[in-house]
């Protein structure tokens, strides 16, 4: 870590474990309950917050000594909004394929509490720099524990990874299915992704007691 | 530094700035890539149409289209006449295929007579009229086009949505799903009865055609519905059309 | 009729939290207390009250494709929404801050048992989805647009209400120290969504209504187009 200070690194470091977005600070659940399904959903959408978060953050983080208190919120949900639609726009016109993927997330991304979260709790008194690696840590850690949802969830709900047929053909009875074995259709149903986010927090918590709440 | 910022001066003049920018930076975004956007979509409507009378480039298991490039010429080389039937009326129009659906789906709310578009393709001898469809998902719109015989038989499908959920209903646009309406009747002795997405079907291989049924996807039950509505409700305005073919 | 029907529906069937799950952030970390619990849903129900009528109002008379056509038929062509998030995200943002300064001036006791929640609410993912449920479901009227704000409301009042009594009382049992909290708050409410699926059956009589549809198959066309609407709009649930 040459680059980076000590200081710097643990910005990077302390979300993708000790403080997790997700299961430590509660923010972003909403969008790891709907796209969990399918790993890929997943994946897209961890790339899309890692990229809104740090340009983001940079954004509030200069413009932090001229944001009128009275009206911060709403200047920085435009910001997030107007980021986000800018780069929908322009995908469209120039890699219309792309857009067609990212153009389900738009609306996710805007109401993701993760990105309002960050600006407030740390963009909005820290400089640019710092802000910018705030935004990356974080979104690294909210991008991981959507990986694991996903991978569980597309792997016992529906046998495949990444829409590869991982376990054999449940129609065709090849692989694991020939043995008796059936997908667990329940997994792809939403409430699974509160249940796996639960036992996901309760093994972080076994592993590292000093996150167990009273 | 919080006294200045804090004043109610200060905020507004900083709200006007605000509207003032961003506002005109997506306003100018909006309207400076608006010609670009428009090519996209209109070269992507092409695309669609052609997928569903089968000029694709499908291979095994994933839905591709014909690239963007070829998609024009292959266009004007398949699709031989443009229709758009208004009641009796039966019209050419070079850019039917640009009518937007939903805006005629709203003016024939308000009681408007509506315009509907039909595409009639050759391929390989083959005749395929193709029709677009429109209808409401679970989270957004869900269209498609759907390519027919001149007895209303399923030829091939396209499907595509704005904002089903990743994984279950988003799947109504993958090759497993389009895939198991061709050959389906939408009519059944004689009458117009649309195809169902059905759960608790016993037949998820689709081998029985005639049956106006298809499997549907687990978890996306509205969707499914979705679906089966606008095949209903849309082709449906289609059948007079079909029954002076024969 | 249709106005009780639509306001049932969005409380129970569209339940905000269990069915669609959204506003999941607030709801899980403000819910320790039924007091709090209380405090954050009434502003909920309030925001959503006064938001999703006014954002109809928005995207009927300007940002639907054809909605300036009361400016004038130059206008009639215009589309702005690509505008909807940003517009809809000002107003709920607008309206959060307008309140909070009008509580805190008018009622110095309700803004500090309320206060802390409002700047929540503005991100509260409840909020936005309310009005974009709205569009994209185009709610036809203004009135069934205010009850459906109303309704979402309530309903993740009494989502809220309930994980809060239900963190209370399980201060008592004997839940793994690392599952205590957030842990097992994730689980019940798992478990309470998958109560709340049952719901979803419940006005879309799923069989029945598609063969009382075909049988007036044969119907005169416009009368078919309503019912098939309808059907539509019935089936619009939550389970998926």
């Amino acid at each position: 870590m040459g680059l980076l200070s000590k200081k710097d690194a643990a910005l990077i470091k302390d979300p993708l474990a000790d403080n997790n977005p997700i299961t430590i600070q509660v923010l972003g659940i909403c969008s790891a309950l709907a796209i969990t399904a399918e790993l890929e959903a997943a994946i897209v959408m961890s790339v899309s917050v890692l990229f809104v978060l740090g340009i983001g953050n940079v954004v509030i983080s200069l413009m932090r000594n001229i944001i009128p208190s009275k009206i911060r919120i709403i200047v920085q949900l435009i910001v997030v909004a107007a980021l986000v639609i800018i780069v929908d726009q322009v995908l469209k016109a120039f890699a219309y394929e792309l857009s067609k993927t990212l153009s389900v997330f738009v609306g996710l991304i805007i109401t993701n509490c993760i990105i309002m979260g960050r600006f407030e709790a740390f963009a909005l008194g820290n400089g640019a720099w710092r802000s910018f690696l705030d935004g990356i840590g974080n979104a690294l850690g909210y991008g991981v524990i959507l990986i694991i949802v996903a991978f569980f969830r597309e792997l016992l709900g529906a046998g495949t990874l990444l829409g590869f047929k991982v376990l054999g053909d449940p129609i065709e009875k090849t692989g694991v299915y020939a043995f008796g074995y059936e997908n667990n259709g329940f997994m792809i149903m939403p409430p699974m992704a509160l249940i796996v986010v639960g036992i996901i927090i309760w093994v972080q918590r076994t592993r590292n007691k000093a996150l167990i709440e009273d | 530094m919080s006294n200045k910022t804090d004043s109610n001066l200060y905020t507004i003049l900083f709200a006007i700035a605000m509207v003032v920018v961003v506002g005109g930076l997506l306003a100018f975004t909006a309207s400076a890539l608006k010609p670009r956007i428009n090519n996209n979509e209109r070269l992507e409507k092409q695309q669609n149409i052609l997928y569903a009378m089968g000029v694709n480039a499908n291979d095994e298991s994933s839905a591709i289209f014909v690239s963007t490039d070829e998609a024009p010429e292959l266009f004007s080389k398949y699709i031989t006449k443009q229709l758009v039937i208004q009641g009796k009326n039966v019209t050419e129009d070079k850019e039917a295929y640009l009518i937007d659906v939903k805006k005629e789906q709203t003016s024939a709310k308000a009681g408007n007579a509506r315009r509907l578009p039909l595409f009639v393709g050759v391929k390989d001898g083959k005749t395929y009229y193709i029709a677009p469809i429109r209808g409401k998902g679970l989270w957004d719109a869900i269209w498609g086009y759907i390519a027919l015989d001149k007895n209303m038989v399923v030829q091939g499908a396209y499907f595509d949505h704005k904002g089903e959920t990743a994984g279950l209903g988003a799947n109504i646009k993958q090759r497993f799903f389009m895939d198991d309406f061709i050959g389906e009747d939408l009519m059944n002795n004689g009458e117009f009865k649309g195809i169902t997405v059905a759960k608790g079907n016993n037949d998820p291989k689709n081998i029985e055609k005639n049956d106006n049924e298809v499997d549907a996807i687990a978890g996306a039950t509205i969707t499914g519905d979705g679906v089966s509505a606008m095949l209903k409700s849309e082709l449906k305005q289609y059948v007079s059309y079909f029954k002076t073919l024969k | 009729m249709e106005h009780l029907e639509l306001f049932l529906k969005s409380i129970f069937i569209d339940n905000m939290v269990f069915s669609v799950f959204l506003g999941m952030c607030s709801y899980l970390a403000v819910s320790k207390k039924v007091s709090t619990a209380v405090g954050l849903g009434a502003a909920v129900i309030f925001v959503l009250a006064i938001t999703v009528p006014l954002n109809w109002l928005l995207d009927q008379y300007l940002l639907q494709p054809g909605a300036l056509a009361w400016l004038g038929d130059d206008y009639a062509d215009y589309d702005l929404s690509f505008l909807s998030f940003i517009m809809f995200i000002a107003t709920i943002a607008t309206m959060v801050q307008l309140v909070e300064i009008v509580v805190e001036k008018f009622s110095p006791s309700l803004y500090n048992s309320l206060g802390i929640f409002l700047p929540l609410i503005a991100v509260n993912c409840a909020i936005l989805g309310g009005s974009l449920f709205m569009q994209s479901r185009e709610i036809p009227t203004l009135g069934l647009a205010t009850v459906y704000g109303i309704g979402s409301g309530i309903g993740w009042f009494l989502a809220i209400l309930a994980i809060a009594a239900i963190r209370e009382k399980i201060r008592y049992s004997n839940v793994p120290p690392a599952l205590r909290g957030l842990g097992i708050t994730f689980i019940i409410t798992g478990l309470m969504a998958i109560g709340f699926m049952s719901f979803g059956g419940m006005l879309t009589g799923g069989e029945e209504e598609t063969t009382k549809e075909e049988n007036t198959a044969n119907v005169d066309e416009s009368k078919e187009n309503l019912e098939v609407k309808e059907v539509l709009a019935n089936n619009i649930k939550v389970n998926e």
